[in-house]
């Protein structure tokens, strides 16, 4: 299984992603979500949202949970970007892709990874007034 | 033997600082240095049932027994997306 994982600081080029996209033949679905601040967190309107991670315990959870779907699902890629510092309403903070045979590994992989990620990957939000 | 201690996110803010060390005896655990800082830290101890632990990059049980030179990480619930 590909893995790509980027922490980064700087906007999600979702165009740049989807233009370095890698498929083989047997290749069926590809299933990728994008997560956006809201203008809104808990009652509240805010501007932005600042992340702050603790990177190396970051990078070794999300290869920890890498290995588990490379053993669950027949999944030829999996790419993933999460930005960190401020981020501000409607610009993504999460970029996920994964690639799989048929649909259906797609979708539950890629749900999987999300929740896992909300689980037990150390990075937290503050809201931004 | 002594472990560094770090705190994250609003636990910094709780704990006044984000890294401190203590100086334990041979075969304490994570469970027993959760208690000692909460004693010495109200304010995350009062945090106590939400806490997540971990030593290294990984979580870590409570009766994990700490090693010289581990560094035990202290944080709230992840919030991750």
């Amino acid at each position: 299984m590909n893995r790509q994982l980027t922490i980064t600081t700087q906007p999600i080029d979702e165009a740049a992603l989807l233009a370095k996209r890698k498929l083989s033949g047997g290749m069926g679905a590809v299933v990728y979500f994008l997560g956006v601040v809201r203008g809104e967190e808990e009652g509240r309107t805010i501007t932005a949202i600042e992340y702050e991670a603790f990177q190396k315990m970051v990078e070794h959870q999300f290869h920890l949970i890498f290995d588990v779907m490379e053993k669950r699902w027949p999944i030829e890629s999996v790419r993933l970007v999460h930005r960190i510092g401020l981020v501000r309403v409607n610009e993504p903070s999460l970029w996920v892709e994964v690639v799989t045979p048929h649909r259906g590994e797609a979708f539950a992989a890629c749900q999987w990874l999300i929740d896992e990620m909300k689980r037990v990957v150390p990075i937290w939000k503050k809201p931004v007034a | 033997m002594r472990v560094t201690v770090c705190f994250h996110s609003y636990f910094k803010d709780l704990a006044g600082c984000a890294e401190t060390t203590e100086t334990l005896a041979e075969g304490v655990t994570l469970g027993r240095l959760h208690e000692k800082l909460a004693e010495r830290f109200p304010k995350v101890g009062a945090m106590k049932n939400s806490t997540l632990l971990a030593v290294g990059v990984d979580y870590q049980p409570r009766d994990y027994v700490l090693k010289d030179g581990d560094e035990v990480s202290l944080f709230p619930p992840v919030q991750g997306g």
